[in-house]
């Protein structure tokens, strides 16, 4: 026996049966020399590559991973490389703010024929894959104690204060309250700071209305619940989008919605403005202006300044116009495209792999597998099927690894590509404060590029990128192997 | 004779690292750089920094981990008979002594809740055993309470002992060390901390001072006869969870939720098998929590969930052990996404007049 | 489990660089396997028996065969352990063959990385589950695309086999290239006499149905029950009316059109009927040469036509055709022979191709069979011909022979003699492949009955004299000087290629295509005549080079194939195929949006939403299982779990 283990890297390829199989089938025939390092997987077709597959035997120790398909056009299954290309481009740009190198994963097509391309590609790919690194186990990586810091350049103004529109916004909902089952909105919670949802049914319910900065709650989470009954919902900017997202996915019918449309002006980061207070037994006041956060704690007066404990995803929000209302109600002021970026994400992209790798092994040690991030998401409508839970297919395992958490928080990024409307809630929402929008925000990021700009909720009309594909994708190029 | 000690603020890094020297691993309350204001319990290494916060997530997990192998299994051939497998078990535990450092009075008695059904019920869990009787809790006693903790209305206070081996109070120049457990009272006596002597008597009225400083508690002796009452009341508890996401995170942050799953999970090797059985923290807020393997879910919605919850701490389990599985810690409170709040739902129980009354009372 | 593991040796082709003995022990060591061993021949007859016996004495209930690759063998072994009592789905492959020791001499990584392919086919077949197929009606109809000689065969056969037959033509008359030769090779018989009769028959015959001048639009559905939309592109004439009289092919006035049947080597009419036995026999208008419908007055078919069949309106229509089977039979065209800047890039009128000079000899082309110079009208007297243009040439990407060209120039030499027996013939080749029945004979023949020539060596230039003559400068690599011959004629053997649009059709028929645009088969060796898509059958060049009796024969191959197809009343579906999983469905509906087959609809079960897989419908992509976020709709043979299976266990090997 020869040093083995020693000399070969652990790379997996999944190959569709009808071309690229036969292609290294091809190869085989012509006694065309390769490499031994690489493991064949058949799968039906290169469009049954669940990317997830590939991250899996990625995180778990794989140095590379190859997926071939049948060259564009030829799929015997006429589209499936098609949705595989897509899926697979998005796939390898998502690697690298996870800290995986990209290098370790390629996606080609290779025909039955070309059995000296499948050569030449499984010689390439496993040279290429011996120049890196054996890859790092994620359980060895050094973990990464980084202040993440945050640059905060721009902020919506908070135009709290103005707040004459909440007799009209009330004005509005009781004229329609009478035909609905319910109103989604928000209440002052446990205290002044912190609000929570309401489901107005009655006149006194809807006395109990509050909107403004502390209203964090993304009501539209709760729509799908209500599907074949009637209801209103009071969404600003971030929220319309996810509604719209719903609507473009079926989740919910348009017939049965009524939307009242606030301005958005922003949202506190509760958690940070907590820490500031400190241990406090009772808040008895609060006052929000765009320049400060007047608040009496404990007999005390504290005041902040409100640009410092925004939601960070709100310095980069684009526009805080709602794309669809029935009854918009305040003023809207319809900014442009900001070029703020998520500041957690700057700060990501300012790391080297191994530093994001250590990065994401530091913070989801403390992940304690709550899945508030999931629950309280608008888009994840799979609810109690999710398959972190499931053991058929058993995408997790129950162990409370590090991994596992890090596995779970890829399988929510990915199954949000190109649905994420960017309303936060997955970070806004975990207990342990952990970035984890960071993810979803540089998907959204990816598919806007590849596919010229696109944004998950602006038309319940449009196709889901990576539920369609083109023949010619203008923002792929492919690899040559040349 | 009074064997408390005194230790010094500045102190507090030498003490924690003698400690390890003999032997310890000690767990302290961490902050972590790029994570936004949680706190946790971690090995503390010397020189790290020393933090006294309450954690986030109650210490739980240090007797009982997010999850733990309960047991590997191999399965073993011969090539020459490969219809034989031999299957060779190893169950065997291991633990190290901890010291816990800087725990809360509410964390300190989650581990006399766990206590009682894993160690004093129909059968002592030896692996909760084994970590518990290597656990020496050092805790630190609140000066005041904070907007969303409630121990003092579950029966205990900003001081109470239960569940602590050392009661740890902040006075002026640091901290005098009660001992409250022979567990406790060794670790004192080894370590080379001065006697406290009379500032005992300022940790005593720095006590005294926290409790008055709490604001009076209502009386929650009639919850579990009121919470009995309304548990059929459908009406009740769907308003109580309308906004509940049937997320984890109440569960997880609990000092007193104990409830787990046990899955086999296989590791393929070489040219054996092996696997682990495992059990994890499993959360009655989940659907699949009471799934049956039939399909049949005998709490498919999320009010029948949260009603579980509530009533199991504040009903079935004191009539079982005569105390609220709830530690009053508010960490629910502070951590539901959507600002659900155990204790009005409790405060509603009692105030609640059930269904029966109800229609009484209409006739 | 009780998992059988059969580790074959295929005499020394895995054995010789595996050492299948230490992989069969290995495997002994996975879990459930009770049995493993290491056969010669796994395949052969005693080694099918053994897996029989093996099943029946270890109580065997799934089978691991690593051996060659299942594109191969998978069916011939789910028979074997179904003859055995055991699901045919209860099996797994390992292909230790192509993918390892075909490719590596290192018998230790070779060995250490079979046992591992072994290990993952154990690991999946532990979740393989019993699959049972469905049965489904079928459309006992065939398209035939492509009406040459291969296509005819096939029509004709599938016919005379009661098999009502869609023959779709691209020209306008059926025939393809044959219709277009002389003579033929090793005989000399006439093309058409022989070709005729056959293409009479088919447009005779009542189960025929021909649609010429038309091409395949879209092709939908799966083996038994595909939908094909043709094109009936615009001839400008009712070919119902149309009686072939020819009147308006003697009128009209635009004579100047190129003429494709006859290999641009004259000029035909804007209205035209190919050649006298087309059939069908119908005018069509080169719209790009027809006054009228360039836009100028003319109209002069139309007032002489006897049966007012012109219709200069007319637009492209399309009909459908549902049928259960499809021969692809589409030919060859010439490769672009310009690129050689050597022989004149196309420029010099005298170096014409070999089936130009079949038209001119040919007694039906433009010149009656004289065989003239195109330049001036002159009977040749010095002929050359040159072999492999385009065939066996790296240097412009045509590694490949084109397999008859040896024969026909030998024909067309012989042939000229026969014309001009005061000519001289002179042929340059690379080698003489004439190894078909009476084909030796026959290029001797050519060198020793008719003086033909023959000088081993490529030709390195061809120009003009300036005396009237085409000077061809060559090597005589045999005697090895070089040659150089005044010719009054030259003519270039060129290379084939697959036919103008085969790429696209294949796409359409989602088969596969080589680089060269010749569709693949599905085994080299064992299946010439069937693709990898299921019902789909080739015939003739468009698979690979091959001259009229093998087309011929392989028309006949893929009649008998559609014919054993048709010979069921029902297919069985491949049960391969994605499963909902209700409980976990949450009817989102992003299976049904991307499945390519329009297989999976949406149904309520007990007032939810839920996908429905169509059974019949699926072929087993598993694209919606890749889709589906909740993991409800599973792929049977290639389930997550099985996937994932195999992932986990290379990473913790």
């Amino acid at each position: 026996m020869s040093a083995l283990a020693n000399e070969e890297r652990r790379i997996v390829g999944f190959l569709c049966n009808w071309c690229s199989y036969g292609g290294a089938d091809t190869a085989g025939v012509a006694r065309a020399n390769q490499p031994t390092d690489l493991r064949i997987i058949r799968v039906p077709c290169s469009g049954r590559v669940n990317p997830l597959f590939v991250v899996k035997a990625l995180l778990n120790g794989a140095d590379g991973v190859l997926v071939s398909g049948c060259h564009p056009r030829d799929c015997h299954y006429g589209s499936g490389n098609f949705y595989a290309r897509r899926r697979l481009e998005v796939l390898k740009r998502f690697l690298p703010i996870l800290g995986i190198d990209p290098q370790r994963f390629s996606y080609t097509w290779v025909s039955a024929s070309e059995g000296s391309r499948w050569q030449q590609v499984v010689t390439r790919f496993t040279e290429e894959i011996h120049a890196l690194e054996p890859a790092p186990r994620f359980e060895d990586v050094e973990p990464l104690e980084k202040a993440l810091t945050l640059t905060q350049e721009k902020h919506r103004p908070l135009g709290v204060g103005k707040q004459d529109w909440l007799a009209k916004l009330k004005e509005a909902i009781s004229d329609k309250l009478a035909d609905l089952d319910c109103v989604l909105g928000w209440q002052q919670g446990r205290d002044l700071l912190h609000s929570v949802p309401l489901f107005i049914q009655s006149a006194d319910d809807l006395q109990k209305l509050r909107c403004d900065a502390t209203c964090h709650n993304n009501l539209v989470r709760y729509l799908p619940d209500f599907k074949g009954r009637k209801v209103g919902i009071i969404v600003r900017g971030c929220e319309a989008k996810s509604l719209v997202q719903l609507l473009q996915e079926g989740i919910i019918n348009r017939e049965e919605l009524v939307i009242f449309a606030l301005p958005c002006q922003g949202l506190l980061d509760l958690p940070l403005v907590e820490e500031a207070l400190g241990r406090y037994q009772k808040l008895e006041g609060l006052e929000i202006t765009d320049s400060a956060l007047k608040l009496r704690v404990d007999g005390k007066d504290v005041t902040l300044a409100t640009a410092d404990y925004l939601q960070s995803r709100c310095l980069s929000c684009p526009n805080d116009t709602p794309v669809l209302a029935d009854y918009p109600i305040g003023e809207f002021t319809g900014e442009s495209a900001t070029t703020a970026q998520c500041p957690e994400l700057a700060f990501l992209d300012s790391l080297s792999l191994t530093e994001r790798l250590g990065f994401w092994r530091a913070c989801l040690s403390r992940c304690i597998l709550c899945h508030a991030c999931r629950n309280s998401c608008p888009m994840c409508v799979c609810r109690d099927q999710c398959i972190a839970e499931s053991r058929e297919p058993h995408w997790q395992s129950a162990k409370a690894s590090v991994k596992e958490k890090f596995f779970f928080q890829i399988i929510h990024a990915l199954h949000l590509a190109g649905r994420c409307t960017g309303c936060g809630q997955c970070q806004a929402n975990c207990p342990m404060g952990i970035p984890i929008f960071a993810l979803r925000a540089h998907l959204n990021r990816v598919i806007s590029e590849l596919f010229d700009g696109y944004q998950a909720g602006l038309d319940p009309k449009a196709v889901p990128p990576l539920l369609t594909y083109a023949q010619e994708e203008a923002n792929i190029q492919e690899r040559s192997w040349e | 004779m009074n064997s408390d000690r005194f230790l010094a603020r500045e102190a507090i890094g030498d003490f924690l690292a003698k400690l390890i020297q003999t032997g310890y691993t000690v767990f302290c309350p961490q902050k972590q750089a790029g994570v936004r204001q949680s706190v946790i319990f971690a090995p503390w290494q010397k020189g790290q920094e020393i933090l006294l916060d309450k954690a986030t997530v109650a210490p739980k997990h240090l007797v009982l981990p997010q999850s733990e192998v309960l047991f590997r299994y191999t399965m073993q051939k011969d090539s020459a008979q490969p219809e034989k497998v031999d299957v060779s078990l190893d169950d065997s535990q291991a633990s190290t002594p901890t010291v816990l450092f800087a725990a809360r009075p509410c964390d300190a008695r989650g581990f006399a809740i766990l206590d009682r059904p894993y160690l004093e019920g129909l059968f002592r869990d030896p692996y909760y055993a084994k970590r518990r009787e290597a656990l020496c809790v050092l805790t630190l006693t609140c000066s005041s309470g904070c907007a969303t903790c409630f121990c003092h209305w579950t029966g205990a206070g900003p001081s109470s002992p239960e569940g602590s081996d050392i009661l740890m109070t902040e006075i002026a120049e640091g901290f005098v060390l009660q001992a409250i457990t022979d567990k406790g009272k060794k670790l004192l006596a080894a370590s080379q901390l001065p006697e406290a002597g009379e500032k005992s008597e300022q940790a005593t009225s720095a006590r005294k001072a926290a409790w008055q400083s709490l604001e009076k508690a209502p009386d929650l002796s009639q919850a579990p006869q009121k919470l009995a009452e309304v548990f059929d009341d459908q009406d009740f508890w769907r308003h109580w969870t309308q906004a509940c996401l049937s997320c984890g995170a109440c569960t997880y942050v609990c000092p007193t939720c104990y409830c787990f799953t046990i899955t086999d999970e296989r590791l393929g090797k070489k040219d054996h098998e092996e696997g682990v059985r495992l059990r994890s923290w499993d959360t009655c807020m989940a659907r699949h929590f009471t799934e049956e393997a039939s399909g049949h879910n005998p709490r498919p919605d999320k009010a029948q969930r949260m009603r579980n919850r509530v009533s199991h701490k504040f009903s079935s389990y004191p009539e079982n052990w005569g105390a609220f599985s709830c530690s009053g810690c508010g960490r629910c409170v502070t951590h539901c996404p959507v600002g659900l709040d155990i204790r009005a739902i409790v405060l509603a129980a009692l105030a609640a007049t059930s269904p029966q009354q109800r229609a009484k009372e209409a006739s | 489990m009780r998992i059988g593991v059969f580790v074959c040796h295929c005499g020394s082709n895995i054995g010789g660089t595996v050492d299948c003995a230490q992989v069969a022990a290995q495997a002994a060591l996975y879990p459930d396997v009770v049995y493993a061993t290491d056969p010669m021949y796994t395949c052969a007859e005693p080694g099918q028996a053994a897996i029989e016996a093996a099943i029946h004495e270890h109580q065997l209930d799934g089978v691991v065969v690593a051996s060659c690759s299942p594109r191969m063998h998978e069916p011939t072994f789910r028979k074997t352990v179904e003859r055995a009592g055991l699901n045919p789905y209860m099996f797994e492959m390992a292909n230790i063959r192509e993918h390892v020791s075909w490719i590596g001499r290192d018998i230790a990584a070779n060995t250490h990385k079979a046992a591992e392919l072994v290990r993952l086919a154990v690991e999946k077949l532990r979740q393989n589950s019993p699959l049972r197929s469905q049965e489904f009606p079928i459309t006992r109809r065939v398209l035939i695309i492509g009406g040459g000689v291969a296509g005819i065969q096939a029509a004709l056969d599938c016919a005379e086999g009661g098999i009502p037959v869609v023959l779709v033509e691209r020209e306008a008359t059926i025939g393809g290239k044959m219709a277009k030769l002389d003579k033929t090779f090793p005989t000399v018989d006439c093309s058409a006499c022989i070709l005729g009769p056959k293409m009479v028959d088919v447009a005779q015959h009542p189960k025929i149905s021909l649609y010429a001048h038309a091409e395949i639009e879209e092709i939908s559905g799966y083996v038994g029950n595909f939908t094909v939309k043709i094109r009936k592109r615009a001839t400008y004439v009712d070919w119902d009316k149309c009686t072939g009289c020819g009147t308006c092919t003697e009128k009209c006035p635009s004579k100047t059109s190129y003429d494709h049947f006859n290999e641009g080597i004259a000029k035909t009419t804007a209205i035209t009927i190919a050649f006298p036995q087309a059939i069908p026999k119908k005018a069509v208008i080169n719209k790009d040469f027809c006054r009228q419908l360039s836009g100028k007055k003319c109209g002069v078919c139309a007032k002489v036509c006897p049966t007012q069949a012109i219709d200069f309106a007319m637009e492209d229509t399309f009909v459908t055709e549902n049928v259960g089977s499809i021969v692809v039979a589409t030919g060859y065209d010439l490769m672009d022979w310009t690129v050689y800047g050597q022989y004149g890039h196309g420029r010099y009128p005298d170096v014409i191709t070999s089936l130009a000079y079949e038209r001119l000899m040919n007694a039906s082309g433009p010149t009656q069979g004289h065989i003239v110079r195109p330049s001036d009208g002159k009977e040749p007297k010095s002929v050359v011909f040159v072999q492999c243009v385009g065939s066996r040439d790296p240097a412009i990407g045509r590694p490949y022979c084109s397999g008859f060209c040896c024969m026909y120039t030998a024909k067309q030499a012989i042939l000229t003699k026969d014309h001009l027996p005061d000519s001289q013939s002179y042929v340059f080749y690379m080698d003489i492949r004439a190894p078909g029945k009476m084909y030796d004979e026959f290029t001797r023949r050519a060198q020793e009955e008719y003086g033909t020539q023959y000088i081993r060596g490529r030709v390195s230039q061809i120009f003009p004299d300036g005396l009237g003559q085409m000077t061809v400068l060559g090597m005589d690599t045999l005697l090895g000087r070089p040659v150089e011959i005044k010719a009054d004629l030259v003519v270039l053997a060129v290379g084939i290629e697959a036919s103008k649009g085969a790429r696209e059709l294949a796409e359409k028929l989602r088969i596969s295509y080589d680089a060269y645009g010749f569709f693949l088969e599905s085994h080299v060796k064992l299946k010439p005549v069937e693709t990898n898509t299921a019902g789909v059958f080739l015939a003739g060049v468009c698979q690979g080079a091959k001259d009229i009796p093998a087309s011929v024969a392989q028309g006949s191959a893929a009649a008998a194939k559609v014919l054993t197809l048709f010979a069921k009343e029902t297919l069985a579906s491949n049960p391969q195929i994605a499963q909902v999983v209700l409980k976990r469905c949450i009817g989102c509906g992003k299976c049904l949006r991307c499945c390519p087959y329009g297989a999976i609809k949406s149904s309520q079960v007990r007032g939810e939403e839920k996908a429905e897989v169509i059974a019949t419908m699926c072929q087993g992509c598993g694209l919606c299982t890749a889709t589906c976020p909740q993991g409800a709709i599973q792929l049977a043979h290639a389930t997550d779990n099985q996937i994932l299976a195999e992932v986990d266990t290379l990473c913790q090997l």
